[in-house]
């Protein structure tokens, strides 16, 4: 018997139309682009994105296209103890986007070894399980 | 206003316990009453319950009913769980305090229990980035050892806080376990035995982490009146704050190696108790990596920003210096079941201050300070006051 869907088990975003408002983000990464919500009353540009800004309240927000190059602040190399699903070893780090917008991603694609604090990155559309997709980075080529 | 004291405190052993979710409720529970005989189920009137995911490793919610009906209380005047991932225990014991102090209750106990180990130990990894920003950072795989690696490789690259000075912090709380039955670790550890451990996320090892124990801590809070008539040593809570800056480490303060949220709340609590960090005689810190415990005796003044990893190098945090940092043997030492931590500290400061700590007795300790942290963003405090 197939075991049904049991969505406690499934630790990637919801991403469909049905699921969430924010699903022009992940529309956007599959063509390659890293957005986020711009308030439109204010300017706020948060990460991650939002429905409602979080500084006017407003819910007039429209989506904005973020740089798709920044620079690795600081990062680890996970080696052991991840959770199931992932294998290691899995390299966080926090990203500094050109226009000052901070996020916490993954690098793939790069050599461990030539990954360093202030190494230039850019955007990467990772694909998770069910067709889904996540922004990564990998070391400027 | 009404002052608060802590009347009652007993725990759990902590570790990978052949006990349930209820079961470990029941004897932490019995472990407090059983510290104060004036006190009975029966007269409890407020009941607050600390657990961060029951859903998942016991597969059970409304928990605080659960626990209350295990222990025969049957509260009236306060009643509900708290959930603040790993700093859930100070929050419900804060709680309590609130509820106090506004006059809701007289006497209210505070129970903090968690079960971590499940049969597949990986579980409880998953389980672990439900308490991170599952959307945008836990569904990388992120979970808390590479969230605080990160605060560590931000802390060395601007102060050169090395793997030893990370090492000696374990060392001195696997040191400090030795001297306590109810830790899950008892055996001590070497520095080549913490720097040779397997690389967990860089530059933690196994031995920096505090790890995924069972365990459940509970105490028994009473109004200065009320608590006359149950004890001739109260300990009163004279300060308390909390202060969170972020959620998502994207939100966090933008230099890692800064806390500044647990400043602001270490701050505002010493000037509630009219002291500062020169008159604590001890603190339960939360060392849930040994990063976090550098940090916080920077952010909490034992010592100048970025002086965290020589503080512990030249023993300020260890009997006979500054202050005496986890007598207990904290996180490192004792394991850390979330909600059951905060609480635990709440046992240990009761213990101490009435001198029934054994070889581990910090002497003539009259102030301590407890800390818990939910992340680099979110930090939780109470000073306590020998009252005898």
């Amino acid at each position: 018997m197939e075991q049904p869907y049991i969505y406690i088990l499934d630790p990637y975003p919801q991403q469909a139309p049905e699921q969430t408002r924010l699903y022009p983000f992940f529309q956007f990464l599959r063509d390659g682009r890293l957005t986020t919500s711009r308030c439109k009353k204010c300017g706020t540009l948060p990460w991650p994105p939002r429905v409602v800004c979080p500084e006017c309240m407003s819910d007039e927000l429209e989506w904005a296209d973020l740089p798709r190059e920044g620079k690795i602040y600081v990062y680890t190399v996970q080696e052991t103890g991840l959770p199931p699903g992932y294998d290691p070893p899995v390299v966080f780090a926090v990203i500094d986007l050109a226009n000052g917008v901070r996020l916490l991603s993954v690098i793939e694609d790069s050599e461990i070894s030539e990954i360093k604090n202030g190494a230039d990155v850019e955007l990467i559309v990772k694909k998770v399980p069910q067709d889904r997709v996540m922004p990564a980075f990998r070391l400027k080529r | 206003m009404r002052r608060v004291a802590l009347i009652a405190a007993g725990l759990t052993r902590f570790g990978i316990r052949q006990a349930t979710y209820r079961e470990l409720i029941q004897e932490a529970g019995k472990a407090a009453f059983d510290s104060n005989k004036n006190v009975s189920p029966k007269d409890i009137e407020g009941f607050v319950l600390s657990s961060v995911f029951p859903e998942r490793s016991a597969f059970q919610s409304h928990v605080a009913c659960l626990a209350a009906e295990s222990l025969g209380v049957r509260p009236r005047k306060l009643f509900g769980r708290v959930e603040n991932m790993c700093g859930s225990g100070i929050v419900a014991i804060r709680t309590a305090y609130t509820a106090i102090v506004t006059g809701l209750a007289d006497l209210v106990m505070v129970v903090g229990a968690e079960k971590m180990n499940v049969p597949v130990p990986t579980e409880a990894a998953l389980n672990m980035i439900t308490g991170l920003d599952r959307d945008w950072e836990g569904s990388y795989g992120l979970a808390a050892p590479p969230m605080f690696a990160l605060s560590a490789q931000a802390h060395a690259a601007k102060y050169g806080t090395n793997e030893e000075q990370l090492s000696m912090v374990s060392v001195k709380n696997h040191n400090h376990s030795k001297n306590n039955p109810y830790a899950h670790f008892q055996k001590g550890s070497t520095m080549e035995q913490v720097m040779c451990s397997r690389m967990i996320s860089t530059p933690l090892r196994l031995f920096h982490c505090s790890t995924m124990s069972d365990g459940a801590a509970a105490a028994i809070f009473a109004s200065e009146e009320r608590a006359k008539g149950l004890t001739d040593k109260p300990i009163f809570i004279t300060g308390t704050a909390q202060a969170a800056h972020g959620y998502a480490v994207a939100n966090f303060h933008r230099d890692l190696s800064h806390w500044p949220a647990l400043k602001e709340a270490a701050n505002d609590a010493y000037a509630m108790a009219g002291i500062g960090p020169d008159d604590i005689d001890f603190a339960e810190l939360h060392d849930c990596f040994s990063i976090a415990e550098i940090i916080a005796y920077e952010e909490l003044g034992f010592c100048e920003k970025g002086e965290g990893g020589k503080f512990i190098e030249q023993g300020l945090s260890d009997y006979g210096g500054k202050v005496v940092v986890n007598p207990r043997g904290g996180l490192i030492g004792c394991g850390h079941p979330l909600g059951a931590t905060g609480v635990a500290h709440a046992t240990e400061i009761f213990l101490q201050m009435r001198g029934e700590a054994g070889p581990r007795q910090v002497p003539g300790a009259k102030i301590a300070l407890s800390h818990t942290n939910s992340g680099p963003g979110e930090h939780h405090i109470l000073i306590f006051e020998k009252g005898f």
